[in-house]
């Protein structure tokens, strides 16, 4: 029998009461119960960052989080970030800046960064470099996500 | 979806009565070494007891005894911590190159230590530290050193139903620098192919070496000819490190690599602790 277990937590600032599978990832969760997909599923061993999430205002890899955990708990993915169907600074940094090129890796990058510009309003390369190292991209664009980082927390 | 059931404790009675009660239990607490472990089948848990939000677990202090590190505290925690990077700078070193940072923000010290890997990193700093692993169980506390907690790989002095309650990095602390060094292949998300934590006390040297043995080692031949024998050619006393581990080849590197850098971490750690 599959046990499910009734959570309470916030999702990109709405309150939300569901039932999780236990033994669902976070990431299975964010993805397939609440319908939010610019969460990426890659590694699933918390590797490559694809997945990263704020909990709590924290990055965390969702793929090693269960859903269950999120009780009591504030999540925001990257569809908590534009506002009216306008992006924030980041992702505006992002676009203006090229830091992308297949994009699969983008949402974990911003989310990553987004959580660096709140607790550190103007990183040096050294702490976006550790800010991000969990977050693998593999077309290379690494240079143009550091300059859109340091692009959105000058303005 | 892998199949078990899950409780979260509201206090460590709880915790302890269901561990006794479920023979295939499992304690969770960041979860970043456990969750891996379930998908690849190293662990098949039917439940896991969610120990994280216990406040007794949850503590981070300094006071008489030295610094307390509760189970439930994070690798990033414990790497900003202030206490600990004036006065164990190894072990905030060591948290600090663990996985990546939002690893960081889940992994716990106790867990790290816990999985018992060779190559832990938070180890071999806390070997060079002295530190004191506290162990709770249903009806007992124990406290042991660091070196008779880690039995081999994945094994340790922990029992059936026990826990790790905290660590404590014990006063009086080292009066003189720590570091902790790593080789990897990778900047980050990467475990260590060698780790060296070298501590200065006061003039003695304390080294511990990770990931060249079936537990982390004390160097203690290299600590001997420099406390006892006066040995200050470091390259010369860095060498002796060949008699204190006993590396094995596998992906991260040979044995031969292992020996050579084992060699080079301990030296530079010495220049960089003790002066060149």
């Amino acid at each position: 029998m599959t046990k499910k277990i009734t959570i309470n937590f916030s999702v990109n600032g709405d309150r939300e009461t569901r039932e999780a599978v236990v033994g669902q990832t976070l990431l299975k969760f964010i993805r397939e119960e609440l319908h939010l997909s610019g969460t990426k599923e890659g590694c699933e061993i918390g590797e490559c960052g694809a997945c990263t999430v704020l909990l709590d205002g924290k990055p965390v890899n969702s793929c090693l989080v269960l859903a269950v955990e999120l009780d009591g708990k504030e999540l925001v993915t990257i569809e908590g970030l534009s506002k009216n169907g306008e992006l924030d600074r980041l992702q505006q940094a992002f676009v203006e800046k090229f830091a992308f090129q297949c994009g699969y890796c983008t949402p974990g990058m911003i989310m990553s960064a987004k959580a660096l510009l709140d607790r550190n309003s103007d990183p040096t390369d050294e702490d976006i470099n550790v800010a991000l190292s969990g977050n693998l991209c593999r077309c290379g664009a690494y240079q143009e996500i550091r300059e859109a980082i340091k692009a959105s927390a000058k303005k | 979806m892998l199949s078990y059931d899950y409780v979260k404790c509201s206090d460590l009675k709880q915790a302890f009565d269901v561990l006794k009660t479920n023979e295939h239990a499992l304690p969770l607490a960041g979860g970043t070494d456990l969750m891996v472990g379930m998908r690849g089948g190293k662990f098949t848990p039917r439940l896991l007891v969610d120990i994280k939000g216990l406040e007794e677990l949850k503590v981070l202090k300094e006071d008489d005894a030295g610094i307390t590190i509760g189970a439930a505290v994070t690798l990033n925690q414990i790497a900003l911590f202030e206490p600990i990077v004036r006065h164990a700078a190894p072990l905030a070193e060591g948290a600090h190159s663990v996985g990546s940072y939002p690893i960081r923000n889940r992994a716990t010290l106790a867990g790290n230590l816990c999985n018992a890997s060779p190559a832990a990193d938070t180890a071999a700093p806390l070997y060079s530290l002295g530190a004191v692993i506290k162990l709770i169980g249903p009806n007992q506390e124990r406290s042991m050193p660091i070196e008779e907690f880690f039995l081999g790989p994945g094994k340790t002095a922990l029992q059936k139903g026990e826990l790790v309650r905290s660590i404590l990095i014990p006063k009086p602390y080292p009066a003189g620098k720590g570091v902790y060094m790593k080789a990897s292949r990778t900047g980050s998300v990467d475990l260590s192919t060698v780790g060296v934590a070298v501590q200065n006390w006061d003039g003695k040297v304390r080294i511990a070496v990770g990931a060249v043995a079936p537990t982390p080692v004390r160097a203690l031949a290299v600590e001997k000819a420099i406390n006892e024998g006066g040995e200050k050619d470091w390259a010369k006393a860095a060498k002796l490190v060949h008699d204190d581990i006993s590396p094995i080849t596998d992906l991260r590197g040979s044995r031969e690599y292992r020996y050579h850098i084992a060699e080079v971490l301990v030296r530079r750690g010495l220049e960089q602790t003790v002066g060149v």
